[in-house]
């Protein structure tokens, strides 16, 4: 999962065991110098650099060398743009309300409950995660519009009434939407914190006459909050950083948000250093709550969550469960099964608007993504294939800079470790400004070409790989290298004889992990993606403007299918949770 | 002209198999860009005039009369393309060569800013006087005509009780059931937002916010707003709504009293171009009669005075036209985008 904030918290501070500094070299000059170098230097290229041309550029004439506030001024001078900013924090809340009112209950009942379905309410999780918010959002846009929505059609067919409740266009449907998509994260946190708890306490009052849900109330939850809230702000940023989301629903519902107010920016003339003032404010806002939900998460003075678990008893909620198994069955309701019918019926679709008839079937829309629009066929292949670099790329890369940093085998290592989480604090859109202001232009030119989207991504994605390794690092037992190396062997053979072989798994599923999140990625790609190196997320964004959606789908489902085999696979070899597991 | 359908299909096909003995047809200057065109092997097509299927079928054809000259169709809206377009220039990145945009603004302002090659493509002789060097040095031609009208859906809204006028979109039975685009993407919508701002100022538009219009990006959405019932009136692209009605969707197409709003669009080589013998190829292909054909195959209005649309779709010269001038599209657009934001709040 996207868990890497949380991790960043415990990963910057851990400091290794201290036999772990007898493997530091004892020679003057050793050749992992070099290592080091590079890899600095590539943080350097990859983080450091386009960060500080952000924050240059802000503060730089529009198209010119002189420095300025008055970027800030036409940043924040009119009433709309501020209002955008606005605008985004209560959608960023609600929308964060709505995925914890959802996941919290969800990870209770399938950690603590003998609900009914647990594993398949799990299953449905791991679904959600996998299906992109813009294909959701579409597929939501199918379902809710407010009168060829089918559910409003459905409403109407019942009632009689002249029209359906639904408005995905408006302000709660963007909240809806974005929520039901940001959901995943906080089940993951606040499951693994829930799985942690011993249930001791739960059973002491219990002894007291407290009733499942008092004791629920006044002790679990509470156990669990700090990691609850944690996940919460995590969804917050993720949420206010959306780009195509709002750009697919909040257009049409006449609502602004900072994301689609930044886009304004590079229009002709482009401004990207108005846009790099503008992001200021969304940098401010991630640091401030990274901050907090690090106070958070490290004031955990609760014994017991000793992480040791003890006797986990399990709830029995008696007619209870059907409720919320009921609710289970709800969120995975309008999370996948919905959209997924929906969007499946108009990828096979004439026109979704005929409904669902033998009449109205085709398989045009996959013969025409397939043949003839070469553009589908030329993005489908970049979007794999760039993901699959990304991750192979991210994966190496974390796997280098968290061994260096585990180990501690070279000097500043907590620097590095530093650097390879940053990208943390910048949302995604912003990044993508980072990166065109950096190398779009002299002395780089990359802009349109895959290398700037492929480092785009490896920059946003390297924090996940590089905890995820981190961890599968962690649990190994240095004493099994020292002994490679008393026997004569060379930090060559053991990373190849050891590590690499004990890591085996744990590189697959970061490997996967990155992949699927590359898959998916729009925020990034949107301003950086020439017209050869677009990916399926950017094309999605150009040919909804059209409102072509039968394509869309169809797309759409051939994108699933893709993420969806890559995941199955992995769940074969690596076991059922590795995609939503926090350590 | 009496044309009935089977011999209307018959000049289709007609012109669509025209390629095969094409090559013998060639004019030497035609040859000649072609073989150098070959050598070059592509061009990127920044393109807002069709929807991407009719673009991507451009594209096809191109390479089906030319073999070994590919297409790379990137089909947005026209201020999306403009910035793409931007960005490629901000970063000295010649990515597009052939740039068509439907804001007459934009090629003015890269004329202007001496980005743009000056061509001539023989095709021009060709079509209506009307449509004839819109760029008196040749730096950008007319390459696609359609209008924008009041669209209805036919089911929801009889034609006797659709709107007859601009002004009669703004009824209040209209509350809730119109479909517009957006200024700030389509060009489309930008000339037909300084129209109705020339025709009735600002207050049109406030008083249209205040109906709380459907608001999508390309005017293209408005022909799937109505199609799928989402809306049932809207401003939107006569020609497609032609095309969707053909496919048996419930859209009808309604000539307004003070006009419908004529949509000349212009094409241009990028100077900087690097496929500059593919560039120009394409552009003779624009105005050629396998062009031609496409647009009527599609419903559209042909430039080319020899080519006929299909029976039932009228042809720009049959209808009451309205259009704003070039200065005041180049001057309006960017000013409507800004108030269109003030008041529809996106």
């Amino acid at each position: 999962m996207v868990d890497i904030r949380a991790d960043s918290a415990a990963a910057i501070p851990s400091s290794p065991p201290a036999r772990n500094r007898d493997l530091r070299p004892k020679r003057t000059f050793d050749p992992m110098i070099i290592l080091w170098i590079v890899l600095a230097l590539l943080l350097l290229f990859l983080i450091v650099n386009p960060l500080l041309r952000l924050i240059v550029d802000s503060f730089r004439q529009v198209n010119g060398s002189e420095l300025t506030f008055a970027n800030y001024i036409s940043a924040f001078s009119r009433a709309r743009h501020i209002q955008a900013v606005i605008n985004t924090l209560w959608m960023a809340s609600f929308a964060s309300l709505i995925a914890a009112s959802m996941a919290v209950p969800l990870a209770w009942a399938v950690s603590r409950t003998d609900m009914p379905g647990r594993d398949l309410a799990h299953a449905s999780v791991i679904a959600a995660f996998i299906i992109p918010t813009f294909l959701g959002a579409i597929g939501w846009m199918l379902l809710a519009g407010p009168n060829a929505g089918w559910l409003n059609k459905i409403w109407v067919g019942i009632f009689g009434t002249a029209t359906g409740p639904f408005n995905l266009f408006s302000f709660w449907g963007l909240c809806f939407v974005v929520g039901i998509y940001a959901f995943p994260l906080i089940y993951v946190f606040t499951r693994s914190a829930l799985d942690l708890i011993s249930t001791e306490m739960e059973e002491a009052a219990a002894v007291h006459g407290a009733g499942t849900l008092r004791t629920m109330m006044k002790v679990t939850l509470p156990l669990a909050l700090p990691a609850i809230l944690g996940a919460f702000i995590l969804v917050f940023l993720e949420t206010m950083a959306l780009y195509g989301t709002p750009a697919l629903i909040a257009i049409p519902a006449r609502y602004n948000v900072a994301t689609t107010q930044l886009a304004t920016f590079f229009e002709h003339p482009i401004r990207v250093e108005v846009a790099a003032a503008f992001s200021m404010p969304l940098i401010g806002v991630t640091i401030l709550l990274l901050w907090v939900q690090r106070l958070l998460l490290s004031n955990r003075s609760y014994v017991s969550v000793s992480g040791k678990g003890g006797d986990r008893r399990i709830i029995r909620l008696g007619p209870w469960k059907w409720m919320l198994a009921g609710y289970a069955l709800f969120i995975s309701l309008v999370t996948v099964l919905l959209p997924l019918i929906v969007l499946l019926h108009c990828a096979f679709a004439k026109a979704w608007g005929r409904g669902a008839s033998l009449s109205n079937f085709t398989l045009d829309n996959f013969y025409h993504i397939f043949f003839e629009q070469m553009t589908v066929r030329q993005s489908m292949w970049n979007t794999f294939s760039y993901a699959a670099v990304t991750a192979t790329f991210c994966c190496a890369f974390g796997f280098g800079v968290a061994y260096i940093v585990q180990r501690r085998l070279l000097p500043f290592t907590s620097v590095l470790a530093f650097l390879a989480l940053s990208p943390v604090i910048i949302p995604g859109i912003v990044l993508a400004i980072c990166f065109y202001a950096a190398y779009a232009g002299a002395p780089f030119y990359l802009y349109g070409t895959s290398a700037i989207i492929i480092i785009a991504f490896i920059t946003r994605f390297m924090p996940i790989a590089f905890v995820t390794v981190g961890t599968g690092i962690r649990s190994i037992n240095p004493e099994l290298e020292e002994a490679v190396r008393i026997l004569g062997g060379n930090r060559l053979m053991v990373l190849r004889r050891v590590v690499g072989p004990l890591l085996k798994k744990t590189l697959l599923g970061a490997w996967i992990l990155t992949f699927v999140l590359a898959t998916r990625e729009l925020s990034t790609a949107v301003f950086l993606s020439g017209p050869e190196t677009r990916v399926i997320s950017v094309l999605t964004l150009d040919l909804s403007e059209q409102g072509r959606y039968e394509i869309l789908a169809a797309m759409g489902v051939v994108l699933l299918f893709v993420t969806t085999a890559v995941v199955l696979a992995g769940m074969r070899v690596l076991g059922r949770d590795f995609m939503l597991r926090r350590t | 002209m009496g044309m009935d359908r089977r011999t209307f299909i018959a000049a289709g096909l007609a012109a669509t198999l025209a390629p095969r003995g094409a090559a013998a047809q060639m004019s030497d200057h035609e040859k000649s860009i072609y073989e150098a065109a070959k050598k070059e092997g592509e061009l990127t097509w920044y393109i807002a005039h069709y929807t991407s299927e009719t673009a991507e079928r451009f594209g096809r054809t191109f390479t089906e009369k030319y073999p070994g000259v590919k297409v790379n169709v990137v089909r947005t809206t026209a201020q999306v393309a403009f910035q793409r377009l931007s960005q490629d220039i901000q970063s000295n990145v010649p990515n597009c060569d052939v740039f068509a945009t439907t804001d007459i603004g934009h090629c003015v302002s890269l004329k202007q800013r001496g980005l743009l090659m000056s061509y001539r493509p023989q095709g021009v002789d060709q079509i209506s006087p009307i449509f004839r060097d819109v760029d008196k040095d040749g730096q950008f031609h007319t390459t696609s005509a359609t209008f924008v009208s009041i669209l209805h859906n036919t089911n929801k809204v009889k034609a006797e009780d659709a709107p007859k006028t601009w002004k009669g979109l703004l009824d209040p039975k209209w509350i809730n059931q119109v479909s517009v685009g957006h200024p700030g993407f389509s060009g489309f919508v930008g000339i037909w937002t300084v129209q109705m701002k020339k025709l009735y100022g600002w207050s049109y538009f406030e008083t249209l916010a205040k109906h709380k219009p459907q608001i999508g990006r390309s005017i293209i959405d408005t022909v799937t707003m109505l199609t799928s019932g989402e809306r049932i009136v809207a401003a939107g692209p006569g020609g497609l709504a032609y095309l969707q009605a053909s496919r048996g969707n419930p859209v009808g197409v309604i000539i307004p009293e003070e006009g419908a709003v004529l949509m000349s669009s212009p094409t241009s080589i990028m100077k900087n171009t690097r496929r500059p013998n593919a560039a120009k190829l394409f552009a003779e292909f624009l105005h050629s009669r396998e062009a031609g054909a496409i647009v009527v195959d599609e419903y559209g209005s042909p430039l080319r005075d020899d080519i006929e649309p299909r029976p039932g779709v009228l042809k720009v010269n049959q209808m009451k036209l309205i259009q704003p001038s070039v200065d005041e599209i180049v001057k309006g657009i960017p000013e409507c985008i800004e108030q269109w934001r003030d008041t529809f709040g996106i």
